[in-house]
């Protein structure tokens, strides 16, 4: 289990995260969403070791990989880019073929669109075992039907791991079809906690319901 | 038009005298930029890529570093160096290895200075993205000037311009001794010195040829390392 207590990160006088207590079960997949600014992204990246805390505590299961918002293409091949670092080759034609990336594998990745960057990146990380994935917006820049097979992707590989999944997203529709539980984030703060659809269908706090009325699903 | 017919005839005359000169500055250059890019690439992504405490002031060092006048330069190893100086007993005053300790002191923060800038500005999402899957500190140093590498050969091309063209430092502590530590440099100084104008424009030639051809090669790697 993951457990957050007492969480900030402070730049200045300005508090950018402010968490008191959040639990993540095994095996979860949770989204955070929250306007621009809110802390989503300083979240994942303590939780990532990215960077530190101000203060308060943390317990984290061991091997955990990180997707940043800005997907980078290496040098090289769609395989080279995915094993980097001696990930499995045969897994990493697996995995090019599930996210629709098969045809472009032999070609170089900085020659990819902005939606199949991401997804390559996507790759690069399930190309690997881990008990925490920490994926950056990993929808952001895809299309409707890439959105899908980054969501069936995720899903599958918590199916395989049991791994949790920590993201956050944008999206209503990521937050619906693939987690098990959305936190909204206010000025660093947790605002909203649930299932997706009662946080997103039954609003508890006034700051919630115009922050869900904004959001076009 | 007459220092131009002077400097393709020393060229291909293979003047005995213009040749050991030419092969003095080359091995000079190679050895004083390989090994100020031996030292400051490394450190420079390492600079680039670690935040650390007085890292600002190193930094306000090196810039600083960047500008040393190669007289200044050749002046301080020459200190070291001289009989009395603390590495007197190695008798290396007047010979090629000392031209190279001062260059290699003068070029290594401009090395530092650039790389540790290129790297600082374009490797936050390499970093993130090797970090992000659990790659160590050395390989991401590797990755960084790996993919920057067309750059990177920009930053050792200046060093080697740097190193080719200077003069002050190597005057100093090398002492333009014929057959010996006279580099394309030091000689044009000395026969413009004696008033021979058009040798030492023809010298001049020889040298920016020696320039482009190398900068000519280093284009070619940098096209190649941009289409791999």
């Amino acid at each position: 289990m993951i457990d957050v207590k007492s969480l900030k990160k402070e730049y200045g006088e300005r508090t950018v995260l402010d968490i008191d207590t959040l639990e993540i079960n095994d095996g979860e997949i949770l989204a955070v969403a929250g306007a621009n600014g809110s802390g989503k992204t300083t979240l994942l990246k303590i939780l990532a070791g990215q960077i530190r805390p101000t203060g308060g505590e943390l317990s984290l299961p061991g091997k955990k990989l990180y997707m940043p918002q800005q997907s980078y293409a290496f040098r090289g091949d769609l395989i080279k880019n995915v094993t980097l670092g001696n990930a499995d080759r045969e897994k990493a034609v697996k995995l090019l073929e599930k996210l629709g990336l098969s045809r472009l594998a032999d070609k170089k990745a900085a020659s990819l669109s902005g939606g199949e960057l991401q997804r390559l990146s996507l790759c690069r990380i399930l190309a690997r075992t881990a008990d925490l994935l920490l994926l950056d917006e990993p929808t952001s820049a895809c299309d409707a039907k890439g959105a899908e097979l980054v969501v069936e992707a995720i899903k599958e590989y918590r199916g395989e791991t049991r791994c949790t999944v920590i993201m956050t997203t944008h999206s209503p529709a990521l937050a619906m079809n693939a987690a098990d539980r959305l936190i909204i984030l206010n000025n660093g703060k947790i605002e909203a906690d649930g299932p997706p659809a009662a946080v997103l269908n039954e609003p508890k706090t006034d700051w919630a319901k115009s922050f869900i009325a904004g959001w076009k699903i | 038009m007459d220092s131009f017919r002077q400097a393709f005839g020393l060229l291909f005359s293979l003047d005995k005298e213009l040749m050991q000169i030419i092969g003095v500055t080359l091995r000079m250059s190679f050895f004083s930029t390989s090994i100020s890019c031996l030292i400051g690439l490394p450190l420079g992504a390492l600079i680039g890529t670690k935040s650390f405490k007085g890292k600002s002031f190193l930094k306000k060092l090196i810039h600083t570093l960047m500008g040393l006048p190669p007289v200044v330069a050749g002046l301080f190893v020459y200190v070291l160096f001289t009989h009395y100086g603390p590495f007197g007993s190695l008798n290396l005053l007047f010979t090629v290895k000392v031209m190279v300790i001062a260059q290699v002191l003068l070029i290594t923060p401009i090395v530092i200075g650039l790389s540790s800038s290129f790297i600082e500005s374009t490797s936050k999402p390499i970093i993130e993205t090797a970090r992000g899957i659990g790659l160590g500190n050395g390989r991401i140093v590797r990755l960084c000037l790996s993919e920057g590498r067309a750059s990177l050969v920009s930053i050792v091309l200046n060093a080697f311009g740097r190193s080719i063209a200077e003069v002050g430092a190597v005057s100093i502590v090398g002492g333009n001794i014929q057959w010996k530590t006279r580099v394309m440099t030091t000689a044009i100084m000395l026969e413009t010195n004696k008033g021979k104008f058009s040798f030492a424009l023809a010298l001049g030639i020889i040298l920016l040829l020696i320039a482009f051809i190398v900068n000519a090669g280093a284009s070619f790697i940098v096209r190649e390392a941009k289409n791999d």
